[in-house]
């Protein structure tokens, strides 16, 4: 099994145009390594350019290449593990929470400026997911390992609350939300999941609610 | 605008500078109408599920020699209208200068209550509190300071049990001697939002309620209400008025309406705190379980199925059955007619006159015969059973159970409402697709009402007519009614354009149904049937009669065989059910009934006969209402639509069922 959530020395987060260049490079060797058994250099270079400035990573410890196939080194391993991860879990934020369509430049910045303790901290927010929008997997980090022994995301939608548990809700991206909160599913309200079948039903007060799933899925709630 | 739309169910008030306005407004389901009733005098509807008013009632009302008019509105969660039915009860406060609100809230939802009585005060409307529902809030342990809340908001607040007419003499004296006073809610919607509820307001004229929530509704987004400022501003005024909305909302990032809202309910929680005591429950009480069962997975299929059979049983085997038996063969059959037949002969000589009244068709011996005979006690027992279903809460579990059926249709499950309430009778149900969000939904109901849903009192004939062949016969029909209402609703969810609403819907308790609600509410009905079926019937009688004496009715039947006789193999005879049906479903029906009873129809005809008389056009009346809800155009499309779909339906079980020579 994979080695997860191990602390590696970052780049300085500062930025420096090769510390970005660098982890571009460690981030599309990690793509094509999920796909294919080896990651041909001329691929790369076909993406990124700059042949000259992969074979320096060399240099720095964080790949080796061999007849030009790219393989990482420990380090590089972890450093691009890390970055992907950050890179994927905004992109889950970005579509998930914020509702966004257009996110992809964004998760792209986004990844480099977050520091272990944000990224930890919207892994668990948004309950562990175990792929991106796109569908790749997200690299485990050490809070996930965590979950894997029961500890209860932070923040789950309606759809994966358990029936008969009390919850606070949080926000709302469901459609008609403005319908929803004249009746009184408002963030902050506390709730009963009744049932999931054949439809939601939940109490909040002395109201009953049925709603459809669509509508679950928007509701994001915290366990009480 | 609306007063002359309902002339017909509403009326028998009085108006003008006399009469004191009273507007009755408050969150769905929590008796309004009932309140209305016992103050007027008047019955207005009540069930026990949201949105049993979809119109407004008027009434008068004397105390100590004031002379009030009332108007009962349909329930509403937030005075910015999200749907059709909350906008008539926001339009009747912003244009018809009620000079008191008197708002009905449920006393075990303080919270819910409050988010109106804030907006209320923000429009600057006089408000008397009415907390209703005592009693279920005290089963529920929770008890209201209406002392301390009188003091917080500053008007007087009554509490009332209605049903046990408790606390209804101490309202109808706050009425009359209280001076109305403005609710003392002040709420402060951040630097932002004030600024441009102060820039919006200036350019607001002034009317009858307050600037600063006519800003509000702007400034949330408040589609419903640009025929209100096209008819009070100017077209550059409304421009602006739209730029500094949209201002506001790039400046707040969140949708306006959803802050105002969340700060609006923070609001009433603090104040629902002050004044509210809960203890804990002592279990769930009897009510809570059947009602938790009613809408399981599994229990929910049991209780429908038990449901079902109930209503087959009292509908179908005693109305239908028992009571038609009793009615038609031995009170028409053996006493009235041929005493009528002899009257008649007796005291009219001319032989064409005498058959007019008692003849083949005749005004008594088919028209009243078929109304009183046949169709009154299906009806009747129908609508009891309809009544008890509503007022017990059932239904809206019913819409949790059946959601997924209705989403094939492109509906959600809400719109169960209206279907069943179809199956009581289509007219009034075409009027409660107003309950439905979008303009799309109210298109799909209306149609798929019109076309599948047979009314009571054609249910009846038809379960009496099928259950008398065998229950191979009414599981074809079923089958047949079912199959083509999934599959048309399915092709009309892709035609229709817009997107499939999402589904939500409150859910009522479960309460006990009490009897003098259900007579009330049943005797109502069965009386406005009888207004309104009886003279159709008579008039549709009268055709048929006069049609039979110029001989025209032997040329339309030769006209039409090649479809009846044809494609349907039925009896050409079969033609003047379906003529009649277009007056009345039920009348349809009935003369179907009679064909089968004189032995004209077989077993498969009266199958197939039945499908496409149940696919076929709808009632008159049913008809006028489509046109008023829908426009003449939808309506008309509607019925080039459903024509051909019933005859082709009646024409493919016809070949199924002869080609495979099923037994019926």
């Amino acid at each position: 099994m994979e080695e997860i959530g191990k602390p590696c020395r970052r780049a300085a987060r500062s930025s420096t145009e090769e510390s970005l260049f660098e982890d571009e490079v460690l981030e599309t060797v990690w793509e094509i390594r999920e796909k294919s058994e080896a990651v041909r250099l001329a691929d790369v270079v076909e993406e990124l350019g700059n042949e000259e400035s992969i074979r320096r990573m060399q240099a720095n410890g964080l790949i080796m290449i061999q007849d030009d196939k790219i393989y990482f080194t420990e380090e590089g391993e972890c450093r691009a593990r890390d970055i992907t991860r950050r890179h994927l879990l905004a992109e889950r934020l970005f579509a998930d929470v914020l509702d966004l369509t257009d996110y992809e430049e964004d998760a792209c910045r986004f990844e480099h400026v977050i520091s272990p303790e944000v990224e930890e901290a919207i892994c668990t927010f948004l309950g562990h997911p175990p792929l991106c929008p796109h569908g790749r997997p997200i690299p485990k980090g050490k809070c996930c390992e965590l979950y894997a022994k029961k500890v209860q995301p932070l923040v789950q939608s309606l759809k994966d609350l358990e029936v008969g548990k009390q919850a606070k809700v949080l926000f709302i991206t469901a459609p008609a939300m403005d319908r929803l909160a004249s009746m009184g599913l408002v963030p902050g309200a506390s709730i009963r999941l009744q049932q999931k079948k054949p439809s939601y039903v939940v109490e909040i007060d002395e109201t009953t609610l049925a709603v459809g799933e669509d509508i679950a899925k928007g509701i994001y709630v915290k366990q009480a | 605008m609306h007063r002359h739309r309902h002339r017909h169910r509403d009326k028998g008030y009085k108006t003008g500078s006399g009469y004191q306005r009273i507007a009755l407004i408050g969150n769905p389901n929590v008796g309004k109408s009932i309140i209305f009733g016992l103050l007027t005098g008047k019955y207005a509807a009540v069930s026990n599920y949201p949105g049993t008013t979809v119109e407004v009632f008027h009434g008068n009302i004397t105390l100590d020699g004031k002379k009030f008019l009332l108007v009962d509105t349909p329930g509403v969660n937030s005075l910015i209208p999200m749907s059709e039915d909350e906008r008539v009860t926001r339009d009747i406060l912003l244009s018809e200068k009620p000079s008191l609100v008197l708002q009905v809230g449920d006393a075990k939802n303080l919270k819910r209550t409050l988010l109106l009585t804030i907006q209320l005060a923000e429009m600057g409307l006089p408000v008397i509190l009415d907390l209703n529902m005592e009693d279920e809030a005290r089963d529920r342990g929770i008890i209201i300071d209406t002392k301390k809340l009188k003091e917080v908001l500053g008007v007087e607040v009554v509490g009332t049990i209605a049903p046990e007419r408790k606390g209804i003499k101490t309202l109808k004296a706050a009425i009359s001697q209280q001076i109305p006073k403005v609710p003392q809610i002040k709420i402060h919607y951040g630097s932002v939002i004030e600024d441009y509820i102060e820039r919006v307001a200036s350019y607001l004229p002034e009317t009858n309620i307050s600037k600063r929530s006519l800003a509000l509704m702007i400034l949330s987004g408040d589609e419903s209400l640009r025929g209100w400022l096209n008819a009070n501003l100017e077209e550059a005024t409304i421009q602006k008025l739209e730029d500094l909305r949209d201002e506001c909302q790039k400046k707040v990032k969140r949708p306006v309406g959803l802050i105002v809202n969340e700060i609006r309910f923070k609001k009433a929680g603090e104040i629902t705190n002050m004044v509210m005591k809960k203890s804990p429950q002592k279990g769930g009480s009897l009510s809570v379980y059947i009602g938790r069962a009613s809408m399981h997975p599994f229990w929910g299929l049991l209780v429908l199925l038990l449901v079902l059979y109930g209503l087959y049983e009292f509908v179908g085997v005693f109305g239908a059955g028992i009571l038609v038996d009793f009615l038609e063969e031995t009170i028409f059959g053996k006493y009235l007619n041929p005493m009528f037949i002899k009257t008649i002969e007796a005291i009219i000589p001319v032989k064409f006159l005498q058959e007019m009244f008692v003849g083949q068709y005749g005004l008594i011996t088919m028209a009243l015969t078929y109304a009183i005979g046949i169709i009154l006690p299906i009806t009747t027992t129908f609508f009891i059973a309809f009544s008890i279903l509503e007022d017990s809460g059932y239904l809206p579990r019913l819409a949790i159970m059946s959601n997924r059926v209705f989403n094939i249709m492109g509906l959600s499950g809400k719109a169960v409402l209206p279907m069943v309430l179809g199956l009581g009778c289509g007219t009034m149900a075409v009027m409660t697709t107003r309950i439905l969000e979008s303009r799309r939904d109210r298109i799909i109901a209306t149609f798929l009402l019109a076309l599948a849903v047979p009314c009571s009192a054609q249910l009846g004939v038809i379960l009496g007519m099928l259950s008398a062949l065998s229950a191979k016969a009414l599981a074809i029909w079923l089958f047949s009614v079912l199959g083509v209402l999934l599959f048309v609703g399915y092709l009309a969810s892709k035609i229709v354009p817009g997107e499939q609403s999402e589904f939500f819907l409150e859910i009522p308790p479960i309460r006990m149904p009490s009897i003098s609600n259900v007579t009330v509410k049943t005797a109502g009905r069965a009386v406005w049937y009888l207004k309104e079926a009886v003279p159709l019937f008579m008039l549709g009688t009268f055709i048929l009669f006069v049609l039979d004496k110029l001989k025209i009715l032997g040329v339309i039947e030769k006209i039409t065989s090649p479809v009846v006789v044809g494609v349907l193999g039925l009896p050409a005879k079969t033609t003047e059910a379906f003529l009649i049906g277009f007056f009345r479903r039920d009348y349809g029906a009935a003369g179907l009934f009679a064909m089968a009873q004189d032995g004209l129809l077989t077993p498969v005809q009266t199958v197939v006969s039945l499908v496409t008389i149940t696919l076929f056009v709808p009632c008159l009346a049913h008809f006028l209402m489509m046109i008023k809800e829908r426009g003449l155009r939808m309506s008309l499309t509607m019925l080039a639509i459903i024509i051909p779909v019933a005859v082709l339906a009646g024409g493919v079980l016809n070949w199924i069922l002869r080609t495979f020579d099923i037994n019926i």
